[in-house]
């Protein structure tokens, strides 16, 4: 009897001694706060009700775990044989969001699971990176030829597309995020990227300014209004009215923010989404510089740790995995607090770990699981 | 696959240890490429927080704490206005709801959208609402503007109900003026309006908020000072959709109701001086109107004031379509609805006479006992002046030429003045010899009586400098030079002179009460809502002295008795009556003015005092071409006197002018 869980408790010290503990600890203050946060940007949303949404992020919180606990023992390279099958799975499921999703905030991008609505193109996320790794590795030696850059862009550019069309271009760009961090980790030519970048120009000017102004709609409407709120410093259109109750937010803060009781332009809901897209608002309301200075280091630190576990990984395949994981969390930060601060086109991305919501909260955990998975078995050659 | 990858060579870490893979060159750097992006995206954020809450955080708390804090204004009851008894009132307080809007909150599209909501509820255009909202956000955008006052009971119900589907609009208690007794001292008590946008400036000097009623026409605007209520504030925390939130607000000044202004007014004489007027100018088919005063000789109270026709100040203040069209009427009106008479000027004919007489008596041309002759018709520097009805008075003496109104005694008297004024200017039109300008003028003809009301006409005096003036440019010697039909047209009152009745009432005070100009007052006394005295506005200015022997003012006043109590006197046949049936003795003269346009009739004037031996009350009344003095006005004097207490008698015993044989 004593043997089996000496080896056990063995298991586990030897799990518990591999996970990067900055991590985790970065991720369990972001976490701590955005629960915080919600609470204080929530209590006078729903009356009568004023515990709805930071109970059901707790809620949340039991599935983020379990998939973070699960993809921490899940060896990802088993998954590196079936890029095929996975790319399939993910625009089965997109497939299947368009056929039976539910409209929440503009985009079809949900389907009901009970009281809940699950997100898929959150995990797939996670897919894609795998994917994409996958394929990756499959033509590391050709990783040098226009070829295999335009195949794994054509394989991202499907679910990508998918999404695009729910239309949730926020969730489009973090693919795109994704990508590059895969191809770019692979080490495909600096040229390709150039031209990428330049093609991705064209296409902004084309699809935002000269195809407008000669008539041919290719956003939508609110969609330029939004992309285009912060350049104008947002005067009256709804974005603009969202990007400056945002700021007004941020900056009334001051250096040591007004608490979670002067927080008024949060707790009166002057300013809207403030507990999902704009919560780092919230944060720079109520602990000012201080505390939205923190929040940005504490990514800060989240990256360093992601971009050290993908220097380390044991083998490329999880290098190119952690990479795309790594580029996805950056890019997420750095636009959600980007538009939060007016830097930023408004998109529609939830700040990870502290913004409201079970999908992309048990997504960014599964990421998180993974990256300590790879961390963990750096050394296990 | 992944077994091909592992690197058999050996990594930093120390023997015994199991090896890192080795990362290749090129992997490192494209991580440390990515590092390096994410170090600068960091810093850059962290710079623009910086920016955003540390140096231009007070900015952001500014525009937070405009979000969430609203000053909810508490409206403030203006002050009352009451008779001089302190129980009638004239102008009080009803509460009433308006319609508001805060033009930061409404901006932007959604500003057109509700105002296109709301136009119809409010019975006018969107156009004219957004018109309103941009004057009101221009002049102070943080106030509430205006949009509709004292709405109906059945709006208030509709909008209030859907008062949810207007963010940015409320529904604001307030108070609205209203004058109980309507028509009823109307030219005296003025109205109230919001703020123009000309008075903005000096109003918001004074601390008004903008919103506010203001006294816009007489003694409300003359007391505004007094009258205004001091709105009190709350400041209360608000949530997007604008309502409080949390129960105490977060500083509270309460309002203040304005101090009550206690006029000099009796209302029963009030009423009966409005009555005659009515009744005159109703009976007197060419009349366009009638004015009166009526003043307490002695201490210069106004106890009744009165114009004729008159108007309903409520309309000023209850808005609904029909007073709209009601106060347009009012403002367009060929009779001149809106203006008050009794501080117009008139020529004041005959009424004038008494003021001549004093004035030749006082400098020395004319004796009380000095025999005069009054015929039909006389010449004089050549031209011929007839008497009225071309009667022939025979020689009389100062008193009997006032009982009768002898026009060509008093031409003569006029005459000696043109040659007084010759002695001094000879030929010229030198403004120099003007003794009979400046007499007039010490009984306050020629300026304002500093009555405490806007809209006093000082009258006109003249002067060889303002035929000058005025008529300069004819070159006419009649016109532009002072001739001697200039002092002898003065004499009796017509001419170029002209005077308000109220000047008249103050001058007939002069006389009854032993020379004392007094300073007419309306306001009596402004009291707190306590009840303390906070200021007396009567018998403040000391009355002026006339100047004038008193001896010659008991002659002048015996010819006034003579006027109205003597066998040939001119409204003997009005108030004879009264005194032999035990009423009081009235005393006064008739006037019929010539108005200078011959097609119409001439104005019809009384003024007079009683009790003949202690002067109680003078009162002055015009009817405008109301033809002869004795006919038109004197009975309407009559009836005004009969209703004052001190003075009081049975309005019955007012007989009437009988045949008219004078003016």
């Amino acid at each position: 009897m004593r043997v089996p869980r000496r080896a056990t408790s063995s298991g586990v010290r030897a799990f518990l001694a591999g996970l990067d503990w900055i991590m985790l600890a970065v991720v369990g203050v972001l976490l701590a706060l955005g629960v915080l946060m919600i609470k204080t940007s929530t209590t006078h949303a729903i009356a009568g009700n004023p515990g709805y949404f930071e109970t059901r992020q707790v809620i949340f919180l039991i599935p983020a775990v379990a998939a973070l606990l699960a993809f921490a023992i899940f060896d990802i390279r088993r998954l590196q044989p079936y890029p095929r099958v996975l790319l399939g799975g993910l625009l089965g499921a997109l497939l299947v969001v368009f056929a039976i999703g539910v409209t929440v905030r503009g985009a079809n991008a949900w389907i009901s699971v009970g009281p809940f609505q699950l997100q898929p193109s959150e995990f797939g996320k996670i897919a894609l990176v795998v994917v994409l790794a996958a394929m990756a590795i499959e033509r590391i030696d050709d990783i040098d030829l226009w070829r295999t850059t335009v195949t794994l862009c054509a394989v991202a550019a499907g679910p990508a597309l998918l999404i695009f069309l729910e239309p949730d271009l926020g969730m489009a760009l973090i693919y795109a995020a994704g990508l590059v961090g895969v191809l770019f980790i692979a080490g495909t030519p600096w040229k390709h990227f150039a031209v990428g970048a330049l093609g991705l120009a064209t296409t902004v000017l084309l699809a935002f300014w000269i195809l407008p102004s000669v008539g041919i709609r290719v956003v939508k409407g609110y969609q330029l209004e939004r992309m285009t709120a912060f350049l104008n410093g947002g005067h009256g259109n709804t974005a603009g009215y969202q990007l400056s109750q945002s700021k007004t937010a941020i900056g009334s803060g001051g250096a040591l923010g007004k608490g979670v009781s002067g927080a008024t332009q949060t707790v009166y809901n002057f300013l809207p989404e403030d507990h999902t897209d704009f919560i780092f608002a919230v944060v720079g309301e109520v602990f000012g510089f201080v505390g939205a200075a923190l929040v940005v280091a504490l990514f800060g630190i989240l990256l360093w740790r992601a971009l050290r576990i993908t220097a380390q990984a044991a083998t490329q395949f999880e290098q190119l995995v952690a990479g795309g994981i790594c580029a996805m969390f950056c890019f997420e930060m750095v636009v959600n607090i980007g538009m939060n601060v007016g830097l930023m086109p408004i998109t529609g991305i939830p700040l990870p770990f502290v913004s409201y919501g079970g999908s992309h909260l048990v997504a960014d955990m599964a990421a998180v699981g993974v990256l300590l998975s790879i961390h963990r078995r750096r050394l296990a050659i | 696959m992944s077994s091909r990858l592992v690197s058999p060579a050996g990594g930093p870490g120390g023997p015994g240890r199991r090896r890192q893979r080795p990362l290749n060159p090129r992997t490192a750097f494209r991580i440390a490429v990515i590092g390096g992006v994410a170090l600068g995206a960091v810093c850059i954020l962290v710079v623009r927080l910086w920016f955003m809450q540390v140096i231009d955080a007070q900015g952001y708390a500014q525009v937070a704490s405009s979000n969430a804090i609203r000053t909810v204004v508490v409206p403030a009851p203006r002050g009352f206005i009451t008779d001089r008894s302190g129980r009638v009132v004239l102008a009080d307080d009803v509460p009433s709801v308006n319609v508001v809007a805060f033009p930061l909150e409404l901006a932007g599209a959604r500003r057109l959208t509700e105002m296109r909501m709301l136009a119809p509820l409010l019975h006018t255009s969107a156009t004219h609402l957004m018109r309103t909202m941009a004057r009101g956000q221009t002049a102070s955008p943080y106030e509430p503007v205006v949009l509709a006052e004292n709405i109906s009971a059945t709006q208030r119900a509709v909008i209030s109900e859907r008062i949810r589907q207007f963010p940015g609009v409320e529904l604001e208690n307030a108070y609205r003026r209203n004058y109980p007794l309507k028509t009823t001292a109307a030219h005296i008590l003025g109205y109230t309006g919001l703020i123009t946008q000309a008075e903005y400036k000096s109003y918001l000097a004074k601390g008004y908020s903008g919103t506010e009623q203001v006294g816009q026409a007489g003694l409300e605007a003359q007391y505004e000072q007094y009258l205004r209520g001091v709105l009190g504030q709350t400041q209360v925390e608000v949530d997007a959709s604008g309502d409080p939130v949390g129960t105490a607000p977060l500083s509270s000044t309460p309002p203040v109701q304005g101090d009550t202004l206690q006029l000099s007014i009796d209302m029963p004489t009030q009423l009966a001086l409005e009555a005659e007027l009515r009744q005159r100018v109703l009976s007197i088919g060419r009349a366009t109107g009638a004015a009166g005063v009526a003043l307490d000789p002695k201490t210069g109270q106004i106890l009744a004031m009165a114009s004729y026709p008159t108007y309903e100040p409520n309309a000023f203040v209850q808005h609904s379509p029909h007073n709209t069209r009601l106060v347009t009427q009012y403002e367009t009106s060929k009779t001149f609805t809106l203006l008050n008479r009794a501080i117009n000027s008139y020529p004041p004919g005959s009424t004038f006479k008494p003021v001549t007489a004093l004035s030749a008596l006082q400098l020395g041309r004319l004796s009380a006992n000095e025999l005069i002759d009054g015929p039909s018709e006389i010449k004089l520097s050549g031209t011929v002046f007839t008497n009225f009805q071309k009667e022939n008075n025979g020689l009389i003496k100062l008193p009997v030429a006032l009982e009768v109104s002898s026009d060509t005694y008093f031409y003569q008297v006029g005459y000696r003045f043109w040659q007084l004024h010759q002695s001094v200017a000879g030929l010229t039109n030198a403004n120099t010899g003007l003794q009979q300008q400046t007499m007039a003028e010490r009984f306050g003809f020629g300026s304002t009586t500093g009555l405490d009301l806007p809209g006093e006409d000082p009258g006109r005096v003249p002067t060889p400098k303002w035929k000058a003036i005025n008529f300069g440019n004819t070159h006419t010697y009649l016109l532009d030079h002072w001739i001697p039909g200039d002092n002898i047209n003065m004499a009796v009152g017509q001419g170029n002179l002209l005077a308000t009745p109220l000047q008249m009432a103050v001058a007939y005070a002069a006389i009854a009460n032993g020379g004392n100009v007094v300073t007419p007052t309306l306001g009596k006394t402004v009291t707190n809502p306590s009840g303390g005295v906070v200021r007396q506005l009567s018998g403040v200015t000391p009355p002026r002295p006339l100047g004038i022997n008193s001896a010659f003012l008991g002659v002048v006043r015996q010819g006034m008795f003579l006027v109205a109590q003597g066998g040939q006197g001119t409204a003997s046949g009005v108030f004879s009556p009264v005194a032999a049936a035990g009423g009081p003795v009235v005393a006064g003269k008739t006037g019929t003015a010539q108005s200078g346009t011959k097609s119409q009739a001439d104005h019809s004037w009384f003024v007079g005092f009683a009790p003949f031996n202690n002067p109680k009350i003078v009162v002055a009344i015009i009817i405008e071409h109301g033809g002869v003095g004795a006919i038109g006005a004197a009975p309407a004097v009559c009836g005004t006197i009969a209703a004052y207490g001190p003075t009081k008698f049975n309005p019955h015993l007012c007989g009437s002018a009988g045949a008219v044989k004078s003016n």
